[in-house]
Parts: C-alpha cells; structure tokens; sequence
C-alpha cells in the first residue's frame, strides 16, 4: 500500500478543480455549504465501497465487457445503500435522499473503478476512493460555501453579512454555479502554478 | 465465439449475484420503508392540526366531488379527536409554484382558523422558492382566520397576508393558492 493513493484526490488529482469529472452534481447541488458536504460525503462511502468491489472482482471481469460490468455493481451498490438508509436511518435518508440517485450517473465513481480500481490491490483501492472522496467533499463545500455567501449572505446558514446584505440571488441560480466554478478554477491554477515555478 | 460465451456468461452471472441482492435488500427493507413513509405521512398530518389523535381518510365520491370542485385540493382527511369527534380537517394540494407543482398540507380546525401548513415535494429553487419549507415561511399560515382568502404581500402584509419570500413570489403566490383552495374545500365540507 502507498499513502500517496490516499492523499492524490485532495490536491494534485482533485475530481473537481483538476480532472473537471462529475461536473453535474457539482454545479447542481452546491447551492449551500450543507448541500456540498452531503453530496460529497455520500459519494465518499459509495466510491470507497465500489472501488473495494471493483478490485475485488478485477480479476474476474473479462476487459470488454468491464464498463457495463462496472456499472451494474455501482449502481446495484448505490440503489442498496439507498434502500438501506430509508429504511433504518430516514432522517439521514432525508437529508442526503436527492443526492443518491445523483450518484450513479456521478462519473467520477466509474472513472476510479476504471483507472485505479481495476488495475490496484484491495487496500490501494479503498485509499483511492477515500482520497477522491474526500477531494471531492472538500471542493464542493468550497463552491457551496462561496454561492452560499454571496446569494444568501450564510455559510452553513450562519449569517456572514448580517440581516443588511442583499442577496446576489445570481449565485444561488444555476449561472452562478459556473461564475462561482470559473473562478475557482482559475484561483486554484494560479495557486499551482505559483507553486510549481 | 468461446470467447464471446465466456464472457457473455461472466457478465450475466455478475448481472444475476446483482439482481439476486437487489431483491433480497428490497425484501428485507420494503416492509420498514413503507412504515417509514406511513408515519412521515401521520406526523405530517399531526403537526397541521394538533388538537387531533387520529385520522380518517375522506374517500370515495365524498372525496371525488371535492377533488372536482376545488382544484388543487387532492387529498382530504377528518381529524378525530380520542373520542371519535371531528376537530379539523387536513387537506393535500398541489398548487403550481415556480418549478412545477407543490405539496401543500393545510391544516384547518373545525372553529375555521388555519392550524398549520407544510410543504411536502417540491421542485422550487434552492435558496429561493425552497425556502418556503423553513419555518419562518410556513407559520406565518398558523392562526389566521378563514374568514377572507389569504392575500400575498411583497411588503407591510395585512391581517389576511402573508409576506412573501423575498425573490420568491410566484412560489408564495403558488403556495397560498393551495391553501386557499383548501379554504374553500373546508367552507363547504362545513356547510357554510
């Protein structure tokens, strides 16, 4: 195992500023710090389980049927997930309920099980997915929390500029979704960059 | 060709071991989950009129005349009290709001004062119309009378309005048509 696969999601290989993957969830649920945080929490524990699945059965999915192979098992493991907490845990369920069945079509999931997952031991697998997950929970609360401010004055709905402020309600509608990620984008290459010279 | 069998029979049995824990997962859940969603339902009703212990559904042509009569109303429920008393009425509708249509549950005691309102599903912007599911929007409905329709104001609401969300308007216009369509579903259940 190599701790590096756990801690290359964060910053050098994030899902959302670097490989641009699962554009779809990120710009349609971060309307709200809370919102990015479910949706990257609940993505977390799917793609730490279908990688853990994936690796387990890497040797035993023939190469060309592995994309439809892939899919069958996220999905199957994302509807069960689903299934499971309505049952047991409704008031998780209602929180994260949206976010579920977004993560299916969520392509970062099968982006892992087929650059990583598929080709990697157990253990290297399951850092993989936690350290995307974790990249990925970490960019959309940042996105979340950016909208959120500027089209709600909030941050985790705690008030940041006071009763006074009136709203850019532009971020919280689907424009700002990709003004506030443009800017995002561009702050964070600049980073990178200033790094790397 | 043996190849293609192989691996056509690899994906089926991947496909099967799916299938099989898909259904053995809805087996073992279905039962709780649709026990969930029935006391969901209850503690919904329960919280828009509170003075009730039970309730009865309104069926069958009693329930068709009103669905008839006062579009968006869909559902109607008697609230009884521990000894069997009607103390309200509980009514579902589904006005049209920003994003497609609303669930609105409006609660309306027998002596005709609004008990409570809720939104159930909603499709309305997030941030904007869907903040008419936060508390400082809905209970602005509890305790008005039923006397007047209830008027929607940008700003300086009256006795008989509620404020509006602010870049929300047509969402709380929405929302108050569905209660005032229970109004008038209440006026003539009541008789008057």
């Amino acid at each position: 195992m190599n701790i590096k696969n756990l801690t290359n999601g964060i910053l050098k290989e994030n899902p959302t500023f670097v490989q641009l993957l699962g554009m779809c969830p990120t710009l349609a649920v971060t309307t709200s710090a809370v919102n990015g945080i479910g949706m990257g929490l609940a993505t977390t524990a799917v793609l730490v389980l279908s990688n853990l699945a994936i690796s387990l059965l890497r040797n035993f999915i023939p190469s060309k049927v592995r994309i439809p192979a892939f899919i069958v098992v996220i999905a199957s493991f994302v509807t069960m997930v689903g299934m499971a907490m309505e049952a047991y845990t409704p008031d998780l369920y209602k929180a994260l309920g949206l976010f579920i069945p977004l993560i299916v079509v969520n392509c970062i999931i099968l982006a892992r099980a087929e650059a990583f997952a598929s080709k990697n031991g157990l253990l290297d697998s399951v850092f993989d997915g936690l350290g995307m997950g974790l990249g990925f929970t970490m960019s959309l609360t940042i996105l979340g929390s950016v909208r959120e401010l500027f089209g709600n004055g909030s941050i985790f709905n705690v008030s940041i500029f006071g009763a006074g402020y009136k709203p850019a309600l532009i971020m919280i509608l689907p424009p700002g979704a990709f003004l506030a990620l443009g800017l995002l984008l561009a702050l964070y290459n600049y980073f990178q960059i200033r790094r790397a010279n | 060709m043996k190849d293609i069998i192989k691996t056509g029979l690899i994906l089926f049995i991947i496909s099967a071991v799916a299938a099989f824990a898909l259904a053995m997962t809805n087996e073992v859940t279905k039962d709780k989950i649709a026990e969930q969603r029935q006391m969901a339902n209850e503690l919904a009703k329960k919280e828009v009129l509170a003075t009730a212990s039970s309730f009865e559904d309104v069926t069958g042509d009693d329930l068709a005349a009103i669905v008839a009569k006062f579009a968006p109303v869909v559902e109607v429920y008697k609230g009884l009290d521990d000894s069997g008393n009607v103390v309200g009425y509980v009514f579902k509708s589904t006005p049209n709001g920003f994003g497609g249509s609303v669930e609105v549950v409006t609660g309306i005691d027998s002596e005709g004062t609004l008990s409570g309102v809720r939104i159930g599903n909603h499709n309305e912007t997030p941030g904007l119309g869907a903040k008419a599911t936060d508390p400082s929007f809905y209970e602005q409905y509890a305790g008005m009378s039923t006397d007047t329709p209830i008027g929607v104001a940008k700003s300086n609401p009256t006795e008989t309005d509620i404020q509006a969300i602010t870049g929300a308007t047509i969402s709380s216009r929405g929302v108050t048509s569905g209660v005032n369509a229970s109004i008038d579903a209440f006026h003539s259940i009541n008789g008057n």
